[in-house]
């Protein structure tokens, strides 16, 4: 109908212009950043590959990407494990079923920002409540976000901490749909428990597993609040991300085009370990 | 009460051309239906009327007035939908009364006319329940409701009965053909089922590929039917054809199919001889099946029976008259049996003989 | 054995459930300790206090931040439900020109890091004079193309026989979508008006970079600044100072919580 037609597009228009400004516009301009320099104050000069030719020596940014592989190499395996487990635990008949899910899924909703600054309390070295336990039974108190070694894992476990719950909803939604007589087969075959869950259960949340892994990849390379407020990217810059790095020369440096440059590699990076990730775990199955 | 004209109306989407070139005048207070196969246009041509599908090229008049351009709601028109359409979330009462209340109808005139609607639908019980709690029939009859209280110039039904089992199938269709016959309304219908078009309708058109294939009032189509498509059409169980050709001279012509020979009626012929195939159409109520074989006689056909089926009142033979598979149904106590060999009588006078697949000899 | 592996289970969830709560219970007592008794493990004061909350209040101002982290999530929620819901309408419902590549669109905008577009966005912010304003808070969350896909595909299962009716009955297609759609919505549209409060609210990094002033900061950026900035000076009042962003979230939890795991876990898949 015309009358559609002239609704419809009304309707969407301003949708359609805030895509242009909002999404379409910083997309480009993300592009032509990477060639200028500017500090927002003067005018923009064009710097050619200046800023690639930097990024690619600058010792500073592939610290930040080898501490986000640091991350997530006990990031991922960590979270993907707790949150099968917590999950397999939630999906057998349970008493108070809802209150332990909503427990799990309590740090989820709260603001990373507080979570961080909980557990630098929680984490610190001489009143820190974690030291306090280990103290209590005997052991030496742990230095957890001043010791270089111990920093980025203490962060990593921290955050599985705070999004485990939210994962474990994804795989409680996965194991809802393997059917039933997959499972009376496999028990009538004999299987014992853990030959059900490796050959049923797990092969059947793959799908689950792949998303978990990519959100939480994608989740891990932004990592910013969690560095800014717990560490500030220390010790010997072992809990610097590439977020953190990339909001540093944007604000404290006023290098823009350098800002946008690092935000670019971030896109790439990302897109192609999730690439190859998604690759990886897809081929293991088929083996 | 108004009359609906369609004026060289067509509707195309993209390259797809769904109606074209329709032409029709609905008269005042008649019950129209547009009756085909799916794919056949007849929906199309009910929302563009609606006004819920634009029209390509044409015009549509409501009387004088030229409704082509306008809204939906200017078009004074109301539609049974058939999935209904009812507001889930909205009683009944609120569903009947909205379209009201939207044109601003004062609220006294609005509590009469739903009153006076589901009194006549008996659905005074149900005002305060939700669609939800209904059954199928009285959700439909909730939507004629919601139609009714319009008091619209033209109701418009698309499928309406084709989410109701068979039983309420028939006892709405009883109650939709009496309330319009009450009202008065002008009225165009659209359904693929060829049964309801039949009962229903003061008039049906029959439409195949978005084009009219024949009007008429209901006996028109069974007994004349111009193609062989309406004449399969309309019917059931539907006609039986058989092809073959004709000799001999129009005194003592002769169809003349594989097993079968049928003398053609005197006078019942085309001035000018079908010298090419033709198909001889016969309506399964046209035959007599006699259960004994008496050997071929003039007027009948000799067959082997493959099936029957007994309704109760009247029974289906299936037989095989050469290479064709037949269909006779008869109301004889005398069934022949399975394998038996049969001769059918043809009724001649009711007979049909179509060339090109257009009906070139009238049985009537 | 079976009893024996039932006690194990309840066991083992027991004590992960106390991992995932008792730090919360730890931060709320620690906030009514005095500076003393915050290293100690005891979850009851001995010597309860209000001082850390007095202090706090006293030093930033988190009265504001509040009122302007509401402002903000309130305004951002409407707007992405009213405008959001508008423009899954017309891409469910209506054809128009455009309309697929408007979909595409707001498939690919989802495939897009949020990184990518930072710094550009700032500048643009920087550009239209619009540091340390309100707007710079609002405009770009005006829409959600994650909340609008979902939105849309909860509406494409709508008959179509309802927007015929309704047409018929004399309704726009405002009308429709406020009067026939929103009603049966509601369970798409609970589900994005928390995902997108949630997010608005603890949003930290974009308030970072485009609001300097006081007050106008939201709750988590006011508190990340002054406990980074050891205005706080205590760990009981930088976490008395966490309270104030945590108490009406989990209070909004304990009453909507499948809501709220359902929005959450929703807006994760689809995004």
């Amino acid at each position: 109908m015309r009358a559609e037609r002239r609704s419809g597009s009304l309707m969407a228009a301003p949708y359609a212009a805030f895509l242009l400004i909002f999404a379409a516009y910083p997309i480009l301009f993300a592009l032509v950043l990477v060639f200028l320099k500017w500090d927002l104050v003067t005018t923009p000069v064009f710097a050619g590959a200046d800023n690639m030719r930097m990024l690619a020596t600058d010792t500073r940014f592939w610290r930040a990407v080898a501490n986000t592989f640091v991350f997530l190499s006990i990031h991922l395996p960590l979270q993907v494990a707790s949150a099968l487990m917590l999950a397999l635990a939630l999906n057998r008949p349970l008493a108070f079923r809802s209150f332990w899910r909503a427990a799990f899924f309590l740090p989820v909703v709260i603001s990373g920002a507080v979570v961080a600054i909980l557990w630098s309390n929680l984490y610190a070295t001489d009143v820190g409540l974690i030291n306090g336990v280990l103290v209590r039974i005997g052991l030496r108190p742990v230095p957890w976000l001043t010791d270089p070694s111990t920093a980025m894992p203490a962060i990593a476990a921290m955050v599985t901490w705070k999004n485990v719950g939210f994962y474990v909803i994804i795989y409680l939604a996965g194991l809802q749909y393997i059917p039933r007589s997959c499972k009376e087969a496999i028990e009538i075959e004999g299987a014992s428990t853990w030959q059900r869950f490796r050959f049923l259960t797990l092969p059947l949340l793959l799908p689950q597993t792949i998303l978990v892994v990519t959100l939480s990849t994608i989740n891990g390379f932004q990592l910013f609040i969690e560095p800014y407020v717990m560490t500030g990217g220390g010790p010997l810059r072992r809990t610097y991300s590439i977020v953190l790095y990339l909001y540093t020369n944007a604000f404290a440096y006023q290098k823009m085009g350098y800002a946008a440059t690092i935000g670019v590699a971030l896109a790439l990076i990302i897109g192609s370990v999730v690439f190859i990730q998604r690759r990886v775990i897809g081929n293991a199955e088929a083996l | 009460m108004p009359s609906v004209h369609f004026e060289h109306v067509s509707k195309r989407f993209g390259a797809t051309t769904v109606v074209e070139d329709f032409n029709l005048d609905v008269a005042e207070g008649e019950l129209l239906v547009l009756v085909g196969g799916s794919g056949s246009g007849k929906t199309t041509i009910l929302r563009m009327l609606a006004g819920l599908e634009e029209v390509t090229e044409g015009r549509i008049r409501i009387d004088d007035r030229d409704v082509t351009a306008l809204a939906p709601r200017d078009r004074d028109v109301a539609m049974v939908f058939q999935d209904y359409g009812l507001y889930p979330h909205m009683t009944v009462r609120e569903n009947l009364s909205l379209g009201l209340r939207l044109r601003k109808v004062a609220r006294t005139e609005i509590e009469r006319r739903v009153t006076w609607a589901a009194d006549m639908l008996q659905l005074e019980p149900l005002l305060d329940r939700k669609p939800k709690q209904l059954s199928g029939g009285q959700q439909q009859r909730v939507a004629m409701g919601r139609a009714m209280v319009r008091e619209p110039l033209v109701f418009l039904f698309d499928e309406p009965l084709s989410n109701l089992d068979a039983g309420l199938r028939a006892q709405m269709r009883i109650e939709i053909g009496g309330l319009q016959r009450r009202l008065k309304t002008t009225t165009v219908y659209v359904t693929h089922d060829q049964v309801e078009a039949m009962t229903l309708g003061d008039r049906i058109v029959v439409l195949a590929d978005g084009r009219i294939q024949q009007v008429g009032r209901p006996i028109d189509l069974y007994r004349a039917p111009v193609n062989r498509f309406v004449a399969g059409f309309v019917g059931t169980p539907p006609m039986n054809f058989v092809e073959g050709r004709i000799t001999g001279e129009n005194g003592g012509a002769q169809f003349n199919a594989d097993g079968m020979r049928f003398d053609m009626l005197p006078g019942r012929m085309p001035t000018t001889m079908p010298s090419g195939p033709v198909t001889l159409g016969i309506r399964p109520e046209d035959m007599e099946v006699d259960p004994q074989s008496d050997g071929p006689r003039n007027g009948s056909v000799a067959g082997r029976v493959v099936l029957v089926e007994r309704l109760g009142g009247t029974s289906h033979v299936h037989f095989d008259a050469g290479p064709n598979r037949m269909l006779a149904s008869v109301t004889n106590e005398r069934l022949p049996a399975v394998g038996d060999a049969i001769d059918v009588r043809i009724n001649g006078e009711r007979a049909h003989l179509f060339v090109d697949d257009q009906r070139v000899s009238s049985a009537s | 054995m079976r009893t024996l592996r039932r006690i194990g289970l309840y066991t083992g969830l027991a004590i992960a459930a106390l991992t995932f709560i008792y730090p919360f219970l730890w931060m709320a007592s620690a906030t009514f300790k005095p500076l003393s008794e915050v290293g100690t493990l005891a979850l009851f004061p001995t010597h309860a206090t209000l001082d850390n909350y007095k202090t706090m209040w006293a030093r930033a101002p988190f009265g504001r931040a509040l009122i302007n982290s509401l402002l903000v999530a309130t305004t951002i929620t409407i707007a992405v439900l009213v405008f959001g819901s508008i423009t899954a309408y017309a891409m469910a419902r209506l054809r128009f020109k455009g309309r697929p590549a408007l979909n595409a669109a707001t498939m690919g905008v989802l495939l897009v890091p949020g990184q990518l577009t930072l710094i550009p966005l700032y500048t643009l912010i920087v550009q239209l004079g619009w540091i340390d304003t309100y707007a710079a808070l609002i405009i770009p969350y005006l829409f959600n193309a994650t909340a609008i896909l979902m939105m849309r595909q909860f509406f494409l299962q709508i008959p179509q026989s309802l927007i015929d009716s309704a047409r018929m009955d004399g309704m726009g297609e405002l009308r429709i979508l406020f009067t026939i759609f929103w009603p049966l919505s509601k369970p798409v549209l609970s589900i994005v008006a928390i995902f997108t409060f949630m997010g608005s609210w603890n949003e930290v990094l974009w308030p970072l970079l485009v609001v300097r002033e006081q007050h106008l900061m939201t709750l988590p950026q006011l508190l990340t600044v002054f406990s980074l900035g050891g205005g706080a000076g205590s760990i009981g009042v930088s976490l008395a100072s966490a309270m104030v962003l945590v108490v009406p979230v989990v209070i909004a939890y304990a009453f909507l919580q499948r809501n709220f795991i359902e929005s959450m876990a929703g807006s994760g898949v689809k995004g």
